[in-house]
């Protein structure tokens, strides 16, 4: 494995007299893209500007091989074309003269925006503004790339093509990659490696799919989508079983008694809560779904067991 | 209004012929108004943008005194000034009192506010991002400086024609320092102060006939500039 080019041990960071983050340890290495993931508050865009170096910690240290280039959550573009925008990137970052046009043209071609190039910034839509201040951070080629929520304020559509073009954009084998993302999916189709960071906390750190599979800790599971509870399933009174939907089926022949208390139809069917005498869990439905109130039978196929 | 009608033929007259003392205060209020308009402009907006970008204590006190200088009462100013410049006065070796370079200073000190604190409003109302981003992409004090100049432009301009329009107009300090010497140190402004207290009312509506329209030829010229200015790069961007 490649030595990281950025490291930080014990990061804490505070601002003003309170303290957002919590002793931080973190490594990202050449060719990895990693999201970071967490709730409202968690503390994501403080730990990537204490990362760049734009925060100073309280304590502990950022090891930094190489530059650093961070774009912020909020597209904001100088009212120029797209072309002197990413330019001007260029030039900010020191790179020669003769060299800003073509890497500039490159960069927005990476992201599928080269035909933007002539358009001034402010006619941009909210995807096509997105597409170009992306195109800066990449255009200067960082060794280091932090991109903070690059897809807020998107809608469907614009989502999902911007997320297309970018999970392309972002493999580099040379430069590591750090992307703040607020929405679970994103974090599957981008990251190689995901991070969450609740209450200040980097709570868990791993792949994906490991991560989903089997999450370290109950709030990291709650986070993730484990939304449903069990105590005492198997007789194990000391022991708490979590579920995801995925988990959870409507099975006559199933072991466990519910009573069904909500039904959220959903575009293939339906989302099912239910109250068993154990908690509660969820469940998805893809035929009709049982009324509020009527009794069902539930099978378990999964679900991850932490001690009470 | 008899009396209006023919002061206001006879300034008329004045200014249609050329009147050679009405020529001497068009030249010396251009002369003031383009310097002093330099000399705030030349301190003033690189002061607004290190106050408007900078992130130091004190600058939200820098900014609101900025504000509140646009408000300072010239009588005070002049007369702070003629203190500073008498003899025997801090600054009475520098014999500014009753000169012209005296005017020039005090439309400066006076038109200085305006630069200032409408380059913090114009590139305060910049979007956050735009800078902070420019910073974490490795711009430096001169790059980021142009860039909140050059964004912020429409915003600027404002406050050189405001300075322009102060200096234009102001009439207070500079008959403090500058004493309003007829024929010499006298602007358009004063010398309409000047002719009126003498009941010489046909000078004084010619002098403020000639001021009114050399600011609404001044201040329309740069407002129009400014707008045009930023049009033009609009439109040619995209060709560029």
């Amino acid at each position: 494995m490649s030595a990281p080019l950025l490291a930080c041990r014990g990061l804490t960071v505070a601002r003003g007299r309170r303290e957002i983050l919590h002793a931080i340890d973190l490594e990202l290495r050449p060719g990895e893209v990693v999201a970071l993931l967490g709730p409202n508050g968690a503390g994501k865009s403080t730990l990537l500007g204490a990362l760049a170096g734009a925060l100073p910690p309280v304590s502990g240290a950022v090891e930094l091989h190489g530059r650093v280039a961070v774009a912020l959550q909020s597209p904001d573009l100088a009212r120029r074309s797209v072309l002197a925008n990413v330019v001007a990137a260029l030039a900010w970052w020191g790179v020669p003269r003769p060299e800003r046009h073509p890497r500039a043209r490159a960069a927005l071609a990476t992201l599928g925006a080269e035909h933007l190039a002539a358009r001034p910034a402010s006619e941009l839509s909210g995807g096509e503004r997105r597409r170009v201040h992306l195109a800066r951070a990449i255009a200067v080629a960082p060794d280091v790339l932090m991109l903070d929520e690059p897809f807020a304020g998107l809608d469907g559509a614009a989502r999902s093509d911007l997320l297309a073009d970018v999970t392309g954009a972002l493999r580099d084998p040379a430069r590591a990659t750090l992307v703040v993302v607020h929405d679970r999916a994103e974090a599957w189709a981008l990251a190689d490696r995901l991070l969450v960071l609740i209450g200040g906390e980097l709570l868990a750190d791993g792949a994906p799919g490991e991560l989903l599979a089997a999450p370290p800790s109950p709030p990291v599971a709650r986070f993730l989508g484990y939304d449903g509870e069990l105590r005492g399933v198997d007789g194990e009174e000391s022991e708490r079983l979590l579920t995801r939907p995925g988990h959870v089926a409507l099975d006559p022949r199933g072991r466990l008694e519910a009573t069904v208390t909500r039904v959220i139809p959903t575009e293939d069917g339906a989302r099912v809560e239910l109250s068993l005498a154990q908690g509660r869990l969820s469940a998805t439905v893809d035929g009709p779904p049982p009324a509020a109130g009527a009794r069902v039978r539930v099978a378990l196929r999964g679900g991850v067991r932490f001690p009470a | 209004m008899t009396l209006l009608w023919a002061e206001l033929r006879t300034a008329i007259s004045l200014i249609a012929h050329g009147d050679p003392y009405l020529m001497q205060v068009i030249g010396f209020t251009l002369q003031v108004a383009a310097i002093s308009t330099a000399v705030a402009s030349a301190i003033g907006i690189p002061l607004g943008l290190v106050i408007g970008l900078g992130r130091f204590r004190g600058r939200e006190a820098l900014r609101i005194l900025a504000n509140a200088s646009m408000g300072l009462p010239p009588v005070v100013v002049g007369l702070v000034l003629f203190l500073l410049f008498v003899p025997a006065g801090p600054l009475g070796s520098l014999h500014l009192n009753a000169t012209r370079t005296g005017v020039i200073v005090a439309q400066s000190v006076l038109a200085l506010p305006y630069t200032v604190a409408l380059t913090v409003a114009a590139v305060r109302a910049l979007p956050r991002g735009l800078p902070d981003q420019a910073r974490l992409l490795g711009a430096g004090r001169a790059q980021l400086a142009a860039l909140a100049l050059r964004e912020a432009r429409v915003g600027v301009m404002a406050g050189v024609i405001a300075a322009l329009a102060t200096a234009l107009s102001e009439v207070a300090a500079i008959v403090i320092v500058g004493g309003n010497v007829y024929g010499y140190d006298q602007t358009l402004a004063s010398a309409a102060l000047f002719a009126s207290n003498a009941a010489m009312y046909a000078e004084a509506l010619a002098v403020g006939i000639v001021l009114l329209a050399l600011i609404l030829l001044l201040v329309g010229g740069l407002s129009l500039l400014g707008q045009f200015g930023g049009g033009i790069r609009l439109r040619l961007g995209p060709a560029a």
